[in-house]
């Protein structure tokens, strides 16, 4: 046989993780590059710290968890983790600087595999920076992998399929759940009864949520969302309203609640950081915020170059799944292991799994459309850009100065600027231009190098480069 | 169709300066027309006003002169020369010094009527000597400048430690040059086009120039991606990307092309800077919200803004040496900016001859912030037809051209 150079891929969820086994499958190397300690990314990583049972997880996400788990083991020969690992950029060609295990080295690669899936979508809203608001994957993530109860007394508000699992999941593990808000209404969710029935196995443990809610009397209200957050130090209480079709809060009808946490989930933004520093072209959408133009294989503007996972777009570890798969068989094909017959007969069976997916997802997605009124809970003096402390006022007083694009708007106020390098911000200040009308080329918060923060002393080292 | 007396092509610190100048002294009708391309150097430079430090071949070019001197030895097996400072022509001194000496009045002037602030800080520049061959550059760049002595002053070791407590107590001495000061350079870029705007500019922003209009040999104007501009007079403030306006404009070329320079980055520091330093290796700044710069690389790689490792670990090791403290401390982020370069440093400016309806404001190479205002002057007294604050013989575009077009 001859040598075989791994590829490269960055991210163990689901989409890396199963590329890695479908690549072990033809006795192809691959690396998974994780920033974590344990692969399955932040859905299926599980508790980072030994423990027997989880009793507050329901049984779909166990077999999930073990199946990818298995997977792995299945090939792990060919598979080789870097974790506790993370990326920093590009340097030079075909390569990247990692830093691992407290210095920096570099990853040379042939076939790179982006699997960097998504980030937390952040709404600003008065008092969403106190201690207790949190956004509800974190919420999820607290009792999945720190096995730590976020609140004793917590609500939760926000739009889709992640609002009743979290639910659940809180309730199940002792937190008391005092009421869910779904901004959208509930007819609009019967609109979608179609597009839901294309996974039906999903649309039932959806409804098997909600009865266990119902049987638990935690209230789920559609239509209601949040207006604000109040409390000295710590969260203590969360005003919530009806929300019209706009989502816009009628503050008439507004109720106070006392609670000590609330997840807030208005959805997700692809994480594209690496792939745009790579200079992968990308297209906005309006659930995923930018993504990655891809060809059917999942294969970007630079050959060889894959995305697959959230990172291309949200729907969800399923879909995942299928995509590395589709661009691991692709990679197998260019290897020559597969004929192109062969490899296309396996691509469309994951193929048409995926477009049942996607069809079942975008029901979702038209349900939880954004909508205006969300950018109206921020007032004036809201700080938008929690790194370099920019106000709401700010930033609509640069547009209304005639700021069209989001490089402008960050050199007139800083947005982006800081340490997070505008995962926070950008959305909601790309929203908030859109909502000016400027609709066209509006520019992204241009990642920079290094991704994370490097310190100086690893400076004086020199580097380790690893083929 | 949109007819304007004057259009400026490009809105850096030049191109936003020529429209500030323009609508405060003139009722002209003025258009900015700007598209953000990766590497603009306004938006990637260190805001540095280093007036004299620049003249005499500081910032980034003690750095990269230092890198040439070595890559020559060791090319020729030799030992590495001892350096000599770059200093620049007497034209530019009078450019740069002329220029930095509007920043005070600018910034109030700016501020009070247009309430935009550009963070100008008086800071000086130090350039800081740790052994004998140090002392002998800063010897032969005071010796070098005898009209300037006023603005030097000389630091013993002590001194240094009084004024810059974090600086190495490595370091044996330092030269100030005290009329040298730095600002926020993207602020400095937004104050000139906000009051522009308020002075009536029409800002056509994220709006690519896709042709120059010509009829003869004058220019009228510009076809853009939302329609035709037209003008009587085009000002060429487009950067590192001046050579390719200028070649639709006059159907020739000029020597103007982009050098990178690359930058990096620190977290928000406690101020541990009074003023802004040089030395050999790096030059570093600590700006308003406690960042602190570290510049800069210079390398002829066409338009590539790129970051590489080694260039980065020369600046930060460079820094590290000054100031230990940043030990201590992370890069948050690291960048690249094209400079607008040209074969001798000096900027290109003004009328091009045989071409009407046209004028150059680029090729400002390492002190495009310092040298924006006064550029910004100069256009308007060549728009109005006055005669101009200093003689532009030595900037013309003509100083590269054998024979007459």
């Amino acid at each position: 046989m001859e040598k075989s150079n791994p590829v490269v891929i960055v991210g163990g969820g689901p989409s890396g993780t199963a590329a890695a086994a479908l690549l072990g499958k033809y006795r192809i190397p691959s690396i998974i590059i994780d920033e974590a300690p344990k692969i399955g990314g932040v859905i299926y990583r599980g508790p980072l710290r030994k423990t027997a049972t989880l009793p507050h997880l329901d049984d779909n996400l166990q077999r999930a968890m073990s199946a990818l788990r298995r997977r792995y083991e299945n090939y792990k020969s060919f598979i080789e983790l870097k974790l506790q690992t993370r990326v920093l950029g590009p340097e030079g060609k075909q390569s990247l600087l990692l830093n691992e295990g407290g210095g920096l080295t570099t990853q040379k690669y042939d076939e790179l595999i982006l699997a960097t899936g998504c980030h937390e979508r952040s709404i600003p809203f008065p008092g969403w920076q106190l201690p207790g608001v949190m956004l509800l994957g974190g919420v999820q993530l607290q009792i999945k992998s720190g096995l730590v109860k976020p609140g004793t007394k917590m609500a939760l508000v926000g739009t889709g399929p992640l609002l009743p699992l979290v639910a659940c999941q809180l309730h199940k593990a002792g937190v008391n759940v005092i009421g869910v808000y779904e901004a959208s209404a509930f007819n609009k969710l019967a609109k979608e009864a179609v597009a839901l029935l294309n996974k039906p196995k999903l649309t039932l443990s959806g409804l098997s949520m909600m009865s266990y809610l119902k049987k638990h009397q935690i209230p789920f209200y559609y239509g209601y969302g949040v207006v604000n957050a109040q409390g000295d130090a710590h969260l203590e209480r969360v005003t919530v309203a009806p929300y019209d079709q706009y989502w816009r809060a009628d503050l008439s009808q507004a109720k106070s609640i006392e609670v000590d946490a609330i997840g807030v989930g208005y959805g997700f933004v692809a994480r594209t950081q690496l792939a745009m520093l790579l200079g992968l072209e990308h297209t906005y959408t309006k659930v995923s915020g930018y993504i990655p133009v891809l060809s059917s294989e999942f294969e970007s503007n630079q050959t060889k170059t894959y995305v697959v996972g959230d990172s291309t777009g949200l729907l969800g570890a399923d879909a995942a799944i299928c995509e590395g798969q589709i661009a691991a068989l692709n990679i197998v094909k260019q290897r020559g292991i597969l004929s192109a017959t062969e490899a296309k007969k396996e691509q469309a069976k994951i193929a048409r799994k995926h477009a049942r997916i996607k069809r079942f997802r975008f029901g979702f997605d038209r349900f939880s459309e954004r909508q205006s009124g969300l950018l109206e809970l921020a007032q004036d003096d809201t700080v938008v850009c929690r790194c370099e402390q920019a106000t709401k006022r700010q930033l609509e007083q640069a547009i209304s100065e005639g700021v069209k694009d989001l490089t402008t708007l960050k050199m007139r106020t800083r947005i982006g600027m800081g340490d997070c390098q505008g995962k926070t911000c950008s959305s909601f200040a790309l929203d908030l231009l859109h909502q000016a009308g400027h609709n066209k080329d509006t520019g992204v918060i241009k990642p920079r190098f290094p991704l994370d923060p490097i310190p100086f002393t690893f400076m004086e080292e020199s580097l380790n480069e690893q083929v | 169709m949109n007819k304007y007396d004057v259009i400026i092509a490009g809105g850096g610190a030049v191109g936003a300066a020529c429209a500030y100048f323009l609508s405060r002294d003139t009722d002209l009708k003025i258009a900015l027309v700007d598209i953000k391309k990766a590497g603009n150097a306004s938006r990637a430079s260190a805001g540095g006003l280093w007036a004299i430090g620049e003249s005499v071949g500081l910032g980034c070019g003690v750095i990269f002169f230092k890198t040439l001197s070595k890559l020559h030895s060791e090319a020729q097996g030799e030992e590495i020369p001892t350096m000599r400072p770059h200093q620049l022509p007497d034209c530019f001194f009078e450019f740069a010094l002329k220029s930095n000496a509007m920043y005070p009045e600018l910034y109030e002037e700016l501020r009070n009527k247009h309430s935009v602030d550009f963070k100008f800080e008086r800071t000086g520049l130090k350039f800081i000597m740790y052994n004998r061959e140090d002392e002998l550059y800063a010897d032969q760049i005071v010796s070098g400048i005898p009209h300037l002595r006023d603005q030097i002053r000389w630091l013993d070791a002590k001194q240094l430690k009084e004024e810059e407590p974090f600086v190495t107590p490595d370091a044996i001495g330092a030269i100030d040059f005290i009329c040298d000061h730095q600002v926020n350079p993207y602020r400095l870029v937004e104050s000139y086009t906000e009051a522009a705007r308020q002075n009536g500019v029409e800002l056509f922003l994220n709006t690519e120039i896709q042709q120059v209009l010509r009829e003869g040999k004058r220019v009228v104007g510009i076809q853009t991606a939302s329609g035709e501009l037209r003008c009587d007079t085009l000002v060429n403030a487009t950067g590192a990307w001046a050579n390719s306006l200028f070649k639709q404009a006059t159907g020739r070329d000029m020597p103007v092309y982009p050098v990178k320079g690359q930058i990096v980055l620190s977290e928000r520091m406690p101020k541990i800077m009074n003023g802004c330093i040089s030395t050999s290796d790096c030059y570093i700044a600590q700006k308003d919200n406690g960042e602190i710069l570290i510049g800069s690389s210079t390398e002829e790689k066409g338009f590539d803004t790129t970051n590489s490792l080694d260039k980065i670990q020369e600046l930060s090791r460079g820094a590290m040496k000054c100031l230990p403290i940043l030990n201590e401390s992370n890069i948050k982020r690291c960048w690249a900016g094209l400079r607008p370069g040209t074969p001798d440093e000096l900027p290109i400016l003004g009328k091009v001859p045989g071409v009407e309806g046209y004028l150059n404001a680029c090729g400002h190479f390492r002190t495009g912030i310092l040298t924006s205002a006064i550029t910004g002057k100069l256009i308007t007294e060549l728009v109005t037809e006055q005669p101009t604050s200093i003689d532009l013989t030595p900037f013309s575009v003509a100083r590269f051209f054998d024979e007459p077009a």
